[in-house]
């Protein structure tokens, strides 16, 4: 009986994805953005010498728990004037698109390398990098649906920043993207990794320039400061998600973080080597891949988790340095520098691409 | 130079940089949170605080119910004959002040004439939140010169 259902397509292709993204969401992911919450207040406050949340639980610890079950039970405010469909729709798109892309994020190697089962990822499709990519933008409609279907001033502009900030910061975002593709001559996820163990080096060192604009561009795209303009508490009091209220401003929170979890992991993934670790090919530092855990597709959970909790952490101390740009000079940046930049680079990369 | 300093600090970046250097040093400084109910801070020396009085120096003037702007010290007194001197001599019935709606002004201070004052306000209490205002807030004479040995009020039990 067991036999026969694990050689059924049924396993393979409806019940290990199953497990492995109910895993992946309710273990990793979700786990993640509340406790990212908590350190995120956490370091603001050593940043600024304070404590930070220190009252529920040891060190705060319990503190995520308190916050979603406070979230759960608040009142759902539905404004009167407001086009309700659309309002309530306007989450969920954020939400979505965020958690579906990290069904193509390598988060460790495929069975074949790690000596297992299974793939230590969900998926991997041959243009991942496209994916990740097209969904990303659909976060766009959630911001600007949520705030137009408000019915308030503050959202309404809030959703029109967001809209005219996400087209500047996604072009250069793209043109990023391409450098590493060319370099690896592949859009799946996991050839991307593989094409940076043969290659010997992260392309983070021969593709600085693309890492960097992909990084503040990542910023931008996912409204941190200090290009939080959409949301900008202190001019629109919180921008398109002004009159959202209890879970369903929970869902755009969560979107929030998903989408730097995601931003992280892709950066990781295409510039930072995914689950590999630092120099692959040096044999020097080959104790870094702890083969006595006899299990190298955890040691690359372990490696890219540990890369992205750096990105992360990033993030937050950027929050807690600059100030918010200007919407001028936001703009400035992305199509004076950053768009002729990026360009730059896509030239530069296919040039010694090939002369070699 | 010029010209180089201004390449570096468009195109390197170094200002962006030098600020996150400073959050990093923030981040590992000793922070200055005072966790209130278990730690408490000390009032500096010159710290304006409760009343206290003090019952023998005063000199039953009524000048600091009369300075008073909003009039919230109430004052009474008789006059008695002390047998072992002979002499008259005022003693208060009554010296209560509404702490309620009292702003710290310190104007009944000032007008004291004794010396030293014999009623004053750098005392280091500042932990007067109550739950009854009538039963709390409103403090007689006693109450004012035993001021400090009041229970916390978060010692007390809850209704």
């Amino acid at each position: 009986m067991l036999q026969a259902l694990t050689e059924s397509p049924v396993f393979e292709y409806v019940l290990v994805p199953a497990i492995k993204i109910s895993l992946l969401l309710f273990a990793g992911v979700l786990p993640l953005i509340t406790y990212l919450v908590l350190a995120e207040r956490k370091i603001l406050g050593f940043i600024q010498v304070r404590l930070g949340p220190n009252r529920v639980g040891p060190w705060g610890l319990l503190q995520p728990i308190a916050d979603v079950m406070k979230l759960m039970v608040k009142e759902d405010i539905l404004p009167e004037r407001a086009i309700k469909w659309a309002f309530i729709l306007a989450p969920c798109l954020v939400v979505g698109p965020a958690f579906v892309i990290f069904a193509v994020i390598p988060f460790g190697p495929p069975a074949a390398e790690a000596g297992s089962s299974f793939n230590w990822f969900v998926t991997d499709i041959n243009v991942g990098v496209l994916f990740v990519v097209a969904m990303a933008t659909i976060g766009v409609y959630g911001l600007l649906l949520g705030g137009w279907a408000s019915n308030s001033k503050f959202s309404l502009l809030g959703g029109l920043r967001s809209a005219a900030q996400m087209i500047s910061y996604e072009v250069p975002q793209g043109f990023a993207i391409v450098g590493p593709l060319i370099l690896a001559e592949s859009m799946s996820m996991v050839d991307i990794v593989e094409a940076q163990r043969t290659a010997g080096y992260w392309f983070i060192f021969p593709q600085f320039l693309a890492f960097f604009i992909y990084a503040v561009a990542g910023v931008a795209e996912s409204n941190r400061n200090p290009f939080d303009l959409p949301e900008a508490e202190s001019e629109l009091v919180a921008g398109f998600h002004t009159e959202y209220s209890g879970m369903r401003f929970a869902l755009f929170f969560l979107g929030e973080y998903a989408n730097m979890i995601v931003i992280s992991a892709v950066a990781v993934t295409l510039f930072l080597g995914g689950w590999l670790r630092p120099f692959p090919n040096v044999e020097a530092l080959a104790f870094l891949d702890f083969g006595f855990l006899n299990s190298p597709g955890l040691v690359g959970l372990l490696w890219f988790s540990l890369k992205i909790f750096v990105f992360l952490f990033v993030y937050i101390w950027f929050r807690g340095t600059f100030p918010r740009y200007r919407f001028d000079q936001l703009m400035d940046l992305g199509w004076k520098w950053l768009i002729p930049l990026s360009l730059f680079n896509v030239f530069m990369t296919g040039l010694v691409k090939i002369l070699r | 130079m010029a010209i180089v300093n201004r390449f570096l600090d468009k195109f390197m970046l170094l200002d962006l940089f030098a600020g996150l250097g400073i959050t990093f040093k923030n981040m590992w400084k000793k922070k200055v949170t005072v966790q209130y109910p278990e730690e408490r801070w000390e009032p500096a020396h010159r710290f304006r605080g409760m009343f206290r009085l003090d019952e023998d120096r005063c000199i039953k003037c009524t000048l600091c119910a009369r300075d008073c702007p909003i009039d919230i010290v109430y004052i009474d007194w008789h006059q008695e004959l002390n047998p072992a001197t002979e002499k008259k001599v005022k003693v208060l019935d009554r010296f209560d002040i509404d702490v309620q709606r009292c702003m710290f002004c310190g104007l009944c201070e000032e007008a004291c004439p004794t010396d030293p004052k014999s009623i004053w306000l750098t005392t280091k209490t500042y932990e007067l939140a109550t739950y009854e205002r009538w039963t709390n807030l409103y403090v007689d004479m006693d109450e004012l010169q035993e001021w400090h040995t009041r229970p916390d009020y978060t010692d007390r039990e809850v209704l």
